[in-house]
């Protein structure tokens, strides 16, 4: 039962870092109308400048995290500009999005490749809260209540924002139609910029985590959560963060517990097999309006 | 009569001296020999190491003109970020070009078994210098300098087990490397034999990097011993994970965890971890290993690794093949020397017998992390 235990912990912290990843890549797709494939270049970017800043300059963790944060999210501004914005204004459609953000994928992953030497790095374990606390008879790494505190936070605070603020109702606007948004008074240029520091930002601080978690820090980290994030946006529904964000503790779960129960190898199996019952049965996810277009 | 005694004793003499060898003589030239690369992708941080190493072995043939004068060799890199497709398209593009001699390849087995066919076909001369796979030698084309795994991990799986005495084991192990699953059995053949039971196994796959789980799994059984035969960040995660989780016990693993990096990365959680190991700049003493740790320092301003060591040697290998030859080198010739090769020459293992094309290297050591970072003998408490 303890063991049982240890392991939902563990899956809901994996599956913490997989929703907050989600929620931004839900929030680009679902706005923007991009399926951003270089979204994990994001994340990697993000880590990476916290580990720089920890290890070159003796930054403290909160700062050099809320730092990879902020390069995640500017990242995210500047790949939009480049790449996605003119392709908007002359309506391109998503297959030539999706084309440019593979793209950028490749190109930001050999970038960082570069800068890191091709090596995995990880944060130094003297910088982050390494504590094991104990909840009755089980005990439980900081990071990990942190993770999921994070989530809720991160979760809450973007619901709130698209469903009950004016810029929130900008953003919907604009996800709809971003012309009849302009004729209705919102600059929907400004919009869009904050939407990708949003989505970059969020999908940054997955990968900040990630790095704790998983004692690497190099330039592929994102792409482990790429898809998985994709996998939490699709069960979750792509317009709701409350859905992405309970199908990513959901895929992290079920992930540990195969690991644990069943065997490493259906581990990812049963991750698309999830994946693949709700575009086949309830295609819109747990949470999403069926006006949304699809994937 | 006295003319053919005298010619009779110098002949003798010649043979006797190995001037007979000594009067090969490669055409004076400029020889490529392909490198297949894989400094991007899943293994790009042993893949630098193993082209960092093969490049310190071609300056240094070439200052010391060890093929012979005017001889020198160049070397032809291709990438295949470890991907057999990318790989085959890097070897066939090698042997469409006639300048290059031969190639040297390949960390995963997989790879360098996608490769064999090609290599054969184009009868390019291939020394493979990283993956392990039994059965991937096929001489004189195809050619091994690594060791096959067993003899080193039997030696230390004996050595722990008669200095710890562990009662159970947990063995986390690479589900989609075979190299890496045949060191898992051989050590667990050992373990089991010396009656430590087998408490768990747990498989991982190389692109893993999430080991919360398995460490949890591992550390519910509460083994004595966690052996850890998987590739390098999974290896440095699973450590990480199981010391982050206050795992007390003995914990062993391969010589993925040697590279200087592996240690800046997890630090002390490292410390006391036996892992076996051919070659450590530390701890390698012979006059050629010292050379090469000094001219790689020189070099690239870091000591190299255990995969440096290897790259070089592979490309040593080959320039023996070549100093072997008379005249113009042809691919057949060159593959012909390198299969009939007894040993290799040059080495930093204090000495390394080749039998039918497959390096048999049996001096390993045991070695481990200290605290403050220096890799050390491992000796029985």
């Amino acid at each position: 039962m303890l063991l049982f235990a240890a392991q939902l912990v563990n899956g809901l912290s994996l599956g913490s870092l997989y929703a907050l990843f989600g929620i931004g890549f839900g929030l680009v797709f679902a706005t923007l109308g991009v399926l951003n494939a270089a979204h994990g270049a994001y994340a990697s970017a993000a880590a990476l400048a916290a580990y720089f800043l920890i290890d070159r300059f003796g930054t403290p963790f909160a700062v050099a995290g809320l730092a990879g944060v902020a390069v995640g999210g500017v990242l995210a501004v500047v790949v939009d500009q480049i790449g996605f914005q003119p392709l908007r204004n002359r309506r391109s459609g998503m297959l030539a999005a999706l084309i440019t953000s593979i793209a950028f994928w490749i190109i930001l992953d050999s970038l960082f490749g570069v800068a890191t030497d091709q090596q995995s790095l990880a944060f130094p374990a003297s910088s982050y809260p390494q504590a094991m606390l104990a909840l009755g008879p089980l005990k439980v790494p900081t990071m990990q209540l942190v993770n999921f505190a994070l989530l809720i936070a991160v979760a809450t605070g973007v619901h709130l924002l698209i469903e009950a603020t004016r810029l929130g109702a900008a953003m919907r606007a604009v996800g709809c139609n971003d012309v009849a948004a302009a004729l209705g008074g919102v600059n929907a240029r400004m919009i869009v910029l904050v939407k990708a520091f949003l989505a970059g930002a969020t999908s940054g601080l997955a990968g900040v985590l990630a790095g704790i978690a998983t004692s690497n820090v190099s330039a592929s980290l994102g792409e482990g959560l790429l898809l998985k994030g994709f996998a939490a946006v699709v069960v979750g529904g792509f317009d709701d963060v409350r859905g992405t964000a309970l199908a990513g503790l959901l895929l992290g779960v079920v992930e540990v517990f195969v690991a644990q129960y069943l065997s490493t190898s259906f581990r990812d199996g049963f991750t698309y097999l999830i994946l693949l019952v709700f575009l086949v049965v309830r295609p819109r996810g747990l949470f999403g309006r069926d006006s949304v277009v699809r994937a | 009569m006295a003319g053919a005694v005298r010619g009779g004793f110098l002949l003798a003499f010649a043979v006797a001296t190995g001037l007979g060898a000594a009067e090969a003589a490669p055409a004076p030239g400029e020889y490529s020999v392909g490198f297949i690369t894989e400094t991007t992708g899943p293994l790009a941080a042993a893949g630098v190491s193993f082209y960092r190493g093969a490049q310190l072995a071609v300056e240094e043939i070439n200052q010391a003109s060890y093929v012979g004068a005017g001889v020198t060799l160049k070397l032809a890199a291709k990438e295949s970020g470890s991907d057999a497709a990318r790989a085959v398209q890097a070897l066939t593009q090698l042997g469409a070009d006639r300048s290059v001699l031969a190639a040297t390849c390949c960390i995963l087995s997989p790879v360098a078994a996608a490769l064999k066919p090609v290599t054969l076909n184009a009868k390019l001369p291939l020394v493979i210098h990283g993956a392990t796979l039994p059965g991937l030698p096929n001489p004189p084309y195809v050619t091994s300098i690594v060791g096959l795994p067993g003899p080193q991990e039997v030696k230390m799986a004996q050595a722990l087990a008669e200095a710890w005495k562990p009662k159970s084991v947990v063995y986390f192990v690479n589900a989609d490397n075979e190299g890496f699953q045949n060191r898992f059995k051989a050590a667990r053949k050992v373990m089991e034999a010396a009656g430590a039971k087998t408490a768990d196994v747990i498989s991982i796959l190389s692109s893993d990097t999430d080991f919360t789980a398995g460490a949890t799994q591992a550390i519910a059984v509460n083994p004595d011993l966690v052996m850890v035969w998987t590739t390098q960040t999974p290896a440095a995660g699973i450590i990480a994970a199981l010391r982050a989780r206050e795992y007390a016990g003995h914990i062993s693993a391969s010589d993925a965890i040697s590279p200087a990096p592996v240690y800046k990365k997890i630090g002390a959680a490292l410390a006391g971890t036996p892992f076996p190991i051919l070659f450590s700049p530390e701890i390698s003493k012979t006059p050629e290993a010292q050379a090469f740790v000094a001219g790689f320092a020189k070099k690239f301003g870091e000591a190299p690794d255990t995969y440096c060591a290897e790259g070089y040697t592979a490309i040593y290998f080959i320039a023996q093949g070549l100093k072997a030859l008379d005249g113009a080198p042809t691919r057949e010739a060159l593959a012909d020397a390198l299969g009939k090769a007894t040993s290799i020459e040059h080495n930093v293992y204090g000495g390394v017998p080749m039998n039918n094309g497959q390096a048999e290297v049996s001096n390993s050591i045991i070695a481990q992390w200290t605290r403050d970072g220096k890799v050390v003998r491992w000796e029985k408490p």
